[in-house]
């Protein structure tokens, strides 16, 4: 399964009234950290009420622990964009 | 020393503190690179923390935190956030209302010309 859906898949859990993921691998290629095969870079942009009452730490925590170590293992970047 | 106890002491002994990819005058990441030079464009003192030169300190900022990235900014002790944190507090104010409250240094002046740029 290709990482983007994957990273959707893990973030359903939200039910996002918003949710887009992006591969911007292309835009890194070369730089330390891209992976020839791509896949590397990432950006979430969510939109979910679950995240009304959480700090910014606390939303990008419920993130990163939504997508678990293994899959936040193998990307290089992801750039989290998060409103309720 | 093990990398905690540094970490420990350096959050302790610096007011602020950011764990980057690379260093101050060169960063070796994008992300880095932005959190850097916010506080740099802003006159911040802060002490830079290289975690590619320090392998044991790159796993350990990780662990203390319990946060998967870096850059990663601590200011008085306390965990801010990494790039996307950083960067939205800096346009919205709160990084110059978290440096009043925490009485750190800054030039105002570069801050409102981050964010005129950024409207």
């Amino acid at each position: 399964m290709p990482v983007v859906d994957e990273i959707r898949a893990r973030l359903a859990q939200f039910q996002p009234d918003r949710l887009e993921v992006i591969d911007e691998s292309a835009r890194h290629a070369g730089h330390a950290g891209a992976r020839p095969e791509g896949e590397s870079h990432f950006r979430v942009r969510i939109a979910a009420a679950a995240f009304a009452p959480m700090s910014r730490l606390a939303r990008h925590r419920a993130i990163h622990a939504a997508l678990g170590p293994e899959l936040l293992a193998r990307i290089h970047a992801l750039a989290l964009e998060i409103e309720d | 020393m093990t990398a905690i106890d540094q970490i420990k002491q350096d959050i302790a002994s610096n007011d602020v503190v950011l764990y980057m990819k690379g260093t101050k005058e060169m960063p070796q990441c994008g992300f880095s690179s932005r959190v850097a030079g916010v506080l740099n464009f802003m006159g911040v003192s802060y002490k830079d923390v290289n975690v590619l030169a320090d392998a044991d300190i790159r796993q350990g900022i990780k662990d203390f935190s319990d946060w998967p990235t870096i850059p990663q900014l601590y200011v008085k002790g306390e965990f801010v956030g990494g790039c996307d944190i950083v960067t939205e507090m800096t346009l919205s104010g709160e990084l110059d209302q978290l440096f009043d409250a925490k009485g750190v240094a800054y030039n105002k002046d570069a801050a409102d010309q981050i964010r005129a740029a950024n409207a």
